[in-house]
């Protein structure tokens, strides 16, 4: 019974997605309906926003299209995810899903540990921070000890190296940035037995005035009017694929993003976090911790080192995330960056995919394609706003589940009845 | 005449767990009648009286209530209709008073304000009538289970029940206890009332019931007089297959002290303590029974020895090395095993699969893991070898063990605890909730293992379990041991009396003045 129903379980994890996003967007329409628009318009409009290439119109163009060739006058018929004349949609959304997936990742991480941790918002700007200063600094006391005056004139092979060497230590220090700040609420969870959701909600206000802070003040790089830091140096970029490795082949459909290397290291990130967790011994106690904490003790599984591990590793994927939005994609800290709550983003994601990592590698992309789409947005009066109403709405239908499952059980039951199959009895626990 | 009662045809399907759960069931309880409903766990017997009672709408059926056909959607037509039922687990208010609890939701009332003297006196009224002693102004929270029982009976007989449903209502008293409920329950039917007495303690069946229904796999297998049927023909019916109540044992060869604890004082959770000086000591080959009734130290006592629980004071030596402070885990690699009280929270994870489950004691090392690396072969290995050596029916090495029946569960338990012939088995409560064929495999399993050479220290509130299984038994009273009694000579009643805080010697005395 058990490979059978376990498949039959995905496809009604699926089914539910699927219904509460219906359900999300059918109750979004009231909004729309009362700003005098037409909700099939308008969501055609925010999904073509978000997901579709350029030219896109209807619902049926996020998959097929009608393209003209300029030089010919031909038209011809294209699948659309793949079509992108002047850059796609997608892949801004997978650059906007990057660090949606690492924060995610890192929510999954503390929630499979039984940790109810938010802290993703102050890991984040942390970790961004740590990212920000070191991609202008460290650059520059190499350039002193070799004795380079002019970045521009700097030998080839020292900045071959530094192209490695200075994400790689941005990187490493946004890993460590996040992961003490969530070992702090950890060790208090640990010691204290405080709630690790209300300290990593006070550890996350902290964090964002603390970065305020240092990008109005100390880190301020110039006059502009809003505040901002230096600009981090080339070689701490992470090169985006339309500049490195694929600049010759002139791909189209990735020009005008930054999706690059940051987007690689989520996915890795997300294979590395699954393997660990479902692979590894210390990725079970984790999880065993979370099932049952009595059952965790009584089998003699260290939970205390468990829980403070699973901070660990979640705060370090927060930082990464950071680090990953200020090399990757903004280059710079800018006043507003630790206000917009990138990391909780993350924490909406890691529940809408249940905890489930291939979820979030789904889930990740949808949400950033609604927010893109939703800042795109301009249809009649409708506010951009329309965009978290969707997301909020469909999170509340998503959290019916169990309604929801029932219900998708009884369109499974009558199935069941009209294929003939006899249902056989087996003892449950329904009785004692 | 017409039957109190009367549910014909019912039948229920449960999606969720793809099981039927109640396959087309008829039952009859005539007015004046104390009608027995046994079945191992899974037979169906409480999705039964949950559909009489309103709380699962059934698939199929009708119910009739004296002869008229009754809609019962809700607890509330049920109780409309006069039923009442006793949960399992009291659904009472701990912090309100005896009176408050009985009038929840029905109170007498002068323009809205609650009268709290009408109130106990209705309640003393109606005690009287039923001969239910309590006092009314006293806190829930405070009265021992036997009178919160009683409290809860009250509850129904002052909402008018004709008919009681009664969901294993002796799990937690003790001896005493049950013989006033006995009393409680043949006085209630002689007023011309119906009762419905879930259960598997077929013992009680003979000792409190008219008729007993026997279900079996959600189906009903039959209904008899109590009277012309034995115990043994009750369990073989309940099982589908002949089952031995007594369990054969050979005499104790105990050796050495295995384990040894030395004046332990235990707290409970608040800081009180719970386990005040106890001692005792169990050698290679052979069972120490510890018997009380629950909540009188048991739990703490047990969580110390297993390391669960820090000692305030006192020594616990283990293999002639003291262990006192020593955590769970160097203690199970010591040799330590443990079977817990409570199966669904502490000794199984539920929300995990079953091969999870099995290695959770020994994940850490050969030949399950090497490093952080699982050696995934060895762990599929060893879960289908307590699968198979345990006949743990309808699991598989990946499956979700959630759907799995309780005595099923016990087993992976089992499995997971014996492997490997640990040299001290803690079995507390092994067989709580299980069915008679459960019970018969969790008793032979612990006897075999004391013949193998371990020792087994069993804790249980089911007198006849430490009668039956113990080579020697110390009784606890108030988290202490009051006695140590010889397993062959023990008697029921001398058990009983160390339970209740007696002396042997004042018992002694009582019988030769009287």
């Amino acid at each position: 019974m058990n490979e059978h129903t376990g498949f039959r379980r995905s496809l009604e994890t699926i089914g539910v997605a699927l219904l509460a996003i219906f359900l999300g967007l059918l109750a979004s329409s009231v909004f729309v309906i009362i700003a005098g628009s037409n909700p099939v318009d308008a969501y055609q409009r925010l999904f073509c926003e978000g997901f579709g290439a350029r030219g896109c119109e209807t619902f049926g163009n996020l998959l097929v299209q009608t393209v003209v060739n300029e030089d010919t006058g031909e038209s011809q018929t294209v699948f659309s995810p793949l079509h992108g004349t002047g850059g796609h949609s997608l892949a801004l959304v997978l650059e906007r899903a990057t660090p949606l997936i690492l924060t995610a990742l890192s929510a999954t991480v503390a929630f499979k540990a039984g940790l109810f941790s938010i802290g993703m918002d102050g890991q984040f700007v942390l970790g961004a921070l740590a990212a920000a200063f070191l991609g202008y600094w460290f650059p520059a006391q190499l350039y002193t000890l070799f004795g380079v005056t002019d970045p521009e004139l700097a030998p080839e092979a020292l900045k071959t190296i530094m192209h490695i060497i200075v994400p790689a230590v941005c990187l490493g220090a946004a890993m460590m940035a996040g992961a003490f700040y969530s070992w702090i609420a950890g060790y208090l969870k640990v010691k204290l037995n405080i709630n690790v959701l209300i300290s990593t909600i006070i550890l996350n206000a902290i964090a964002v005035q603390f970065v305020g802070y240092m990008v109005n003040y100390p880190l301020r790089s110039d006059m502009n009017n809003i505040a901002r830091t230096a600009r981090i140096d080339e070689t701490a970029w992470l090169i985006p694929f339309n500049r490195g490795l694929f600049a010759n082949a002139d791909i189209e459909w990735f020009s005008g993003s930054r999706l690059g290397v940051g987007f690689i290291i989520a996915v890795v990130a997300a294979v590395l976090v699954w393997y660990f967790l479902y692979r590894t011994t210390r990725g079970y106690e984790q999880r065993m911790v979370n099932g049952s904490p009595l059952f965790a003790r009584f089998s003699g599984i260290p939970g205390t080192h468990a829980m403070l591990r699973a901070m660990l590793i979640s705060g370090a994927l927060s930082g990464i995330a950071g680090a990953i939005e200020v090399i990757g994609v903004e280059r710079r800290i800018v006043d507003g960056f630790a206000t917009a709550g990138t990391g909780f983003d993350g924490v909406l994601v890691a529940i809408l995919a249940r905890e489930s990592i291939v979820g979030i590698l789904f889930v990740a992309p949808f949400i950033a394609g609604l927010e893109q789409g939703a800042i795109n947005f301009q249809f009649g009066n409708l506010p951009r706003q329309l965009g978290n109403i969707i997301i909020a709405l469909i999170i509340l239908f998503n959290a019916m589940e169990y309604f929801l499952r029932s219900y998708i059980a009884a369109i499974w039951r009558k199935r069941h009845i009209f294929s003939g199959k006899s249902i056989t009895p087996a003892p449950t626990e329904a009785s004692s | 005449m017409t039957n109190a009662i009367e549910m014909r045809g019912i039948r229920k399907y449960f999606a969720s767990t793809q099981t039927l759960a109640v396959d087309g069931v008829d039952l009859a309880v005539a007015p004046g009648e104390v009608h027995a409903l046994v079945g191992e766990n899974g037979a169906g017997k409480t999705t039964l009286m949950s559909i009489l009672y309103g709380m699962v709408s059934p698939d199929e059926g009708e119910i009739f209530i004296n002869g008229n056909r009754a809609h019962i959607k809700h607890p509330n037509d049920a109780i409309r209709n006069g039923i009442g039922m006793v949960h399992q687990h009291f659904k009472l208010v701990p912090s309100f008073t005896v009176a408050e609890n009985i009038m929840l939701g029905i109170e007498r009332n002068r323009a809205g304000f609650v009268n709290s003297r009408a109130e106990s006196d209705d309640v003393r009224r109606l005690a009287a009538e039923f001969g239910l002693a309590v006092n009314p102004n006293q806190r829930v929270a405070d009265l021992p289970v036997g009178m919160q029982q009683r409290v809860e009976i009250l509850k129904t007989l002052q909402r008018d029940a004709r008919i009681l449903i009664l969901d294993e209502p002796t799990a937690v008293l003790t001896p005493q206890e049950v013989n006033e409920l006995y009393t409680v329950i043949r006085k209630l039917a002689d007023t011309g009332r119906a009762i419905i007495l879930i259960t598997h303690k077929l013992l009680e069946v003979k000792a409190a019931a008219d008729q007993v229904t026997i279900m079996r796999r959600g189906q009903h297998i039959g209904t008899y007089p109590v009277a012309g049927l034995t115990v043994n023909e009750m369990a073989n019916q309940m099982v589908g297959r002949t089952v031995l109540l007594d369990v054969e044992k050979t005499p104790a060869q105990p050796g050495d002290t295995v384990i040894s604890a030395e004046n332990l004082l235990v707290a409970a959770n608040g800081g009180v303590p719970a386990v005040f000086g106890v001692s005792f000591e169990v050698r290679r080959g052979e069972i120490l029974g510890i018997a009380g009734v629950s909540g009188n130290g048991q739990t703490e006592l047990v969580d110390a020895v297993a390391g669960m629980r820090p000692v305030e004071s006192g020594e616990i030596r283990f293999l002639n090395q003291i262990i006192t402070n020593c955590t769970v885990r160097e203690r199970r690699i010591a040799g330590m095993a443990h079977i817990p009280e409570d199966r669904m929270d502490t000794g199984l994870n539920l929300k995990t699969t079953l091969d999870e489950n099995v290695i959770s004691t020994a994940y850490y090392r050969e030949p399950f893991s090497r490093g952080w690396r699982f050696q995934f072969e060895e762990v599929r290995a060893f879960a289908q070898r307590v699968i198979d050596s345990f006949q743990i029916k309808s699991a598989s090495v990946k499956g979700s063990i959630r759907t799995l029946s309780g005595g099923n569960l016990q087993k992976i338990v089992l499995g997971r605890e014996l492997e490997g012939h640990p040299k001290f088995i803690i079995a507390n409560q092994p067989t709580r909730g299980l069915d008679v064929g459960s019970i018969e495999f969790v008793h032979k399993t612990l006897i075999a293992a004391r013949d193998a050479g371990a020792a087994v220290l069993l804790i249980s509130v089911e007198l006849e379990e430490i009668m039956s299984l113990s080579d020697r038994i110390a009784v606890m009273y108030e988290g202490r041991i009051t006695g140590i009694l010889d397993g062959e000579t023990a008697t029921e009643q001398n058990i009983a009396i160390l339970m209740t805080g007696g002396s042997l010697d004042d018992a002694v005395h009582a019988g030769a003045v009287s």
